[in-house]
């Protein structure tokens, strides 16, 4: 049992509100950036809306959006600090946001689409739990994914012929350009994209999810092949001219986040996934002396 | 790229004005509806039963807002802002039947939205995506609510704003859409960069 209890509670607890309170700095600092290379004026005002906006948010303890999106949560732990109390701070955090007004009660059945009103639901909130033995902190990081995003999201299980291995991945890139052609004005641009490659189809699922929540949109993959290549799509993207809002500009895509896994010779898992540029998530560290410091 | 400030009721006339690309502030009645209230307004119609409200000249926002319940059982608006409006694309017809003058939304819509808006003489808006916070300031009350029971985001909210914007035309009357021309245009340029 984890001798912090007390403190865990309560940093987990600030971390959910920070998260839907405001965005991540990176993501800000990626959007003033592109505002002040603008060259279209459409684009610049609906640049310039969406950084007034957060001020606007802040100043009257707002919601930055209307759309709480869907939120998950990646918890990491060592031997023996499990905080397996986790799931009920998180609840106890979105009904308290809810009420608050930081959250719309959003989150319904799939079918029926009954809306029981406090965001939570089967399997909601969604935590993914993983065990590093020897790890001596609990990692905390939870991501509200807005749904339109959703929306333009594809997956193709590609093979070393339609990857088009040799000749640089001219098969994987266009996918990835067309996805986010056919994706346009949908995920709220200016969006990031996480992609997930390898495993079968539900890992390559995670991994776009993963790649896009829970790295800095403005971090450099440590695999230079990677890097390169993240760099390379989204430099090609916002080429196409889509910009902002999808009405037009210079800047449609912000990040390019791609994270990988092993896969079967067989195959190559492609998983595309969308985020808006209201990045609503939080990330922090727990050490098990008691040290608190923020990872996102 | 022209700036008009238009109050409801929308006149058709002056909705076969704009042009993609215009700015456009609306003030009085808006109307929130998305998948559900569709939906619903759809069967109403098929078994010939009444509508809630009048959507003749009025403004149909795609969003589902953050509404708070004051003690007296009123409400007030938190924030409100657009949903992805490709959703409601197998209403365009209707939409243009019931008299609707104004969709405003995100991300555009297809082909069927392009006729109606033509057909009908009605006008696709895109207003700033994510800017909940600030939209909201074009709000000046919550008249009243339909169908809450369908949840908060599904219901119709009928809104009373006063210079409701900014927003871009981004579908007119004569059959252009910002959407379709930047996706042809993208389109080629994915040819040019990663050929088939």
């Amino acid at each position: 049992m984890n001798p912090h209890e007390q403190l865990i509670r309560t940093s987990i607890h600030d971390a959910v509100i920070r998260a839907v309170t405001e965005i991540s700095a990176d993501v800000k600092g990626l959007l003033e950036d592109a505002l002040s290379r603008e060259t279209n004026e459409t684009a610049k005002s609906m640049l310039t809306s969406m950084l007034e906006n957060l001020s606007i948010a802040k100043q009257a303890d707002k919601a930055v959006c209307q759309s709480p999106g869907y939120p998950t949560t990646w918890l990491s732990y060592g031997e023996g600090n499990c905080p397996n109390y986790a799931a009920e701070v998180v609840m106890d955090a979105l009904a308290e946001a809810t009420k608050k007004g930081y959250l719309r009660p959003s989150i319904v059945d799939p079918l029926t689409r009954h809306n029981p009103g406090n965001n939570t639901g089967k399997g909601v909130p969604n935590i993914e739990y993983q065990y590093h033995p020897g790890q001596s902190y609990v990692d905390f990081i939870i991501s509200f994914k807005g749904c339109g995003a959703e929306l333009g999201n594809a997956m193709r299980i590609f093979t070393t012929a339609t990857l088009k291995l040799d000749k640089d991945f001219e098969g994987l890139k266009r996918f990835v350009l067309e996805t986010a052609v056919n994706a346009g004005g949908k995920p709220c641009p200016p969006f990031g994209i996480g992609i997930g490659i390898g495993g079968q189809m539900d890992i390559a699922g995670k991994l776009s999810r993963e790649a896009i929540s829970t790295r800095k949109w403005n971090d450099v993959n440590p695999d230079p092949m990677l890097a390169r290549l993240e760099d390379e799509l989204r430099d090609n993207i916002n080429s196409l001219g889509l910009g902002a809002a999808g009405t037009g500009g210079d800047t449609v895509c912000l990040a390019v986040k791609i994270n990988t896994a092993a896969t079967h010779t067989a195959i190559a898992p492609v998983c595309i996934n969308f985020h808006c540029w209201v990045a609503r998530r939080a990330g922090i560290r727990i050490y098990d002396d008691g040290r608190v410091e923020n990872l996102l | 790229m022209a700036t008009y400030h238009l109050s409801t009721p929308l006149k058709e006339e002056d909705m076969r004005k704009l042009d993609v690309g215009d700015v456009v502030y609306i003030s009085g009645t808006i109307f929130t509806a998305r998948d559900m209230a569709h939906l619903k307004i759809r069967g109403l119609l098929e078994q010939g039963q009444p509508l809630p409200k009048d959507f003749n000249g009025a403004a149909v926002f795609h969003a589902g807002p953050v509404c708070l319940k004051n003690d007296d059982g009123s409400w007030r608006l938190n924030v409100i802002g657009p949903t992805t409006s490709i959703r409601m694309e197998p209403y365009a017809d209707m939409v243009g039947k019931l008299g609707v003058k104004a969709v405003l939304g995100k991300g555009g819509m297809a082909e069927d939205t392009v006729e109606a808006c033509k057909k009908y003489g009605y006008v696709y808006f895109q207003a700033a995506p994510g800017c909940a916070a600030k939209l909201a300031q074009g709000v000046e009350r919550i008249v009243d609510v339909s169908w809450f029971e369908m949840g908060m985001p599904e219901a119709v909210w009928h809104l009373e704003a006063k210079d409701f914007g900014p927003l871009v035309v981004g579908m007119d009357t004569k059959g252009r859409s910002i959407y379709a021309d930047l996706k042809k245009a993208a389109m080629k340029k994915i040819d040019a960069l990663y050929p088939a």
